[in-house]
């Protein structure tokens, strides 16, 4: 049986991740000018990958599928990979980070990607809030049964 | 007779398939962005009228007074959840649809509810009758 702990951890997992997802957006628009990172080169711009886990505990009832917290699934960053898209290349021979022909690797980040990634970041983050407050009502509300 | 009646009892089971409805909705919000995930939905409200006899079939079962009724039994109605063939499949695979999750949230918390109201009128009923009608 599923419970009201059970959609409060869903939702907070949907946040969760969302903020995660925010965290890596504003790293991208932070590092939109780096050229040099500990792994060499220029910023890679980041992506969170999102996964469905299943919220069930019970083994036997997971096993048998009969276990209806089977077909609930948080949600969980599992990697957080790195753009594979190519540097955008600019000449400034003045440039410390130039190569021998004197051109600079700036990060491919397209900052109209990274706002739309960011404003559809924050409302999946309120579509999780109202969620987990719709939650809290109903199970507030239960606790005023026969007053 | 017992003073939990069956529309106790049916009210009850609303309120558990309710809140597991509404976890549903939620790993379906949650999930509004994760590749590859099909959102999720659970029916029980026709489970639920079968379990009361709403519409009478299973009474010609029951012909005298000291058989054992069939319906009645709303605490062991069981869910059906299965994947929500009405999704539209975006780019990365993922049916869930934001509004009408968010639609659904909000009318499954009504019914709760409105599911718990008419608990609290039985028990204020109740509570009137213990205490002497003062």
């Amino acid at each position: 049986m599923a419970d009201f702990l059970s959609g409060l951890r869903i939702s907070s997992s949907g946040m969760t991740a969302q903020r995660q997802r925010l965290n890596a957006i504003s790293s991208n628009i932070a590092n939109i000018n780096t050229t040099k990172t500990p792994e060499g080169g220029a910023y890679r711009r980041k992506d969170v990958v999102f996964e469905a886990m299943p919220d069930a505990r019970n083994f036997g009832e997971v096993l048998t599928g009969t276990d209806p917290r089977a077909k609930m699934n948080r949600v969980q960053v599992t990697d957080i990979v790195s753009d594979t898209r190519a540097p955008l290349v600019k000449y400034e021979p003045g440039h410390p980070d130039a190569n021998p022909d004197g051109y600079v690797a700036y990060p491919n980040i397209n900052l109209m990607e990274e706002m739309t990634n960011m404003i559809q970041a924050s409302r999946s983050y309120e579509a999780n809030v109202s969620a987990m407050q719709a939650s809290k009502d109903m199970a507030l509300s239960a606790l005023e049964i026969g007053r | 007779m017992s003073i939990f009646d069956k529309t106790t009892n049916a009210l009850q089971t609303t309120l558990g398939m309710r809140q597991m409805k509404h976890t549903v909705t939620s790993a379906n919000i949650a999930n509004a962005e994760t590749p590859g995930y099909h959102a999720q939905k659970m029916d029980f409200e026709d489970a639920l009228a079968r379990s009361l006899d709403l519409d009478g079939l299973r009474k010609q079962s029951v012909t005298n007074d000291a058989h054992i009724t069939v319906g009645g039994h709303s605490a062991r109605v069981r869910p059906d959840i299965y994947e929500n063939p009405e999704g539209e499949v975006s780019n990365d695979g993922n049916t869930v649809d934001l509004e009408k999750e968010m639609s659904n949230l909000s009318e499954n918390a009504i019914m709760y509810k409105a599911a718990l109201n008419l608990i609290n009128k039985k028990m204020a009923a109740l509570k009137y009758a213990a205490s002497d009608g003062r």
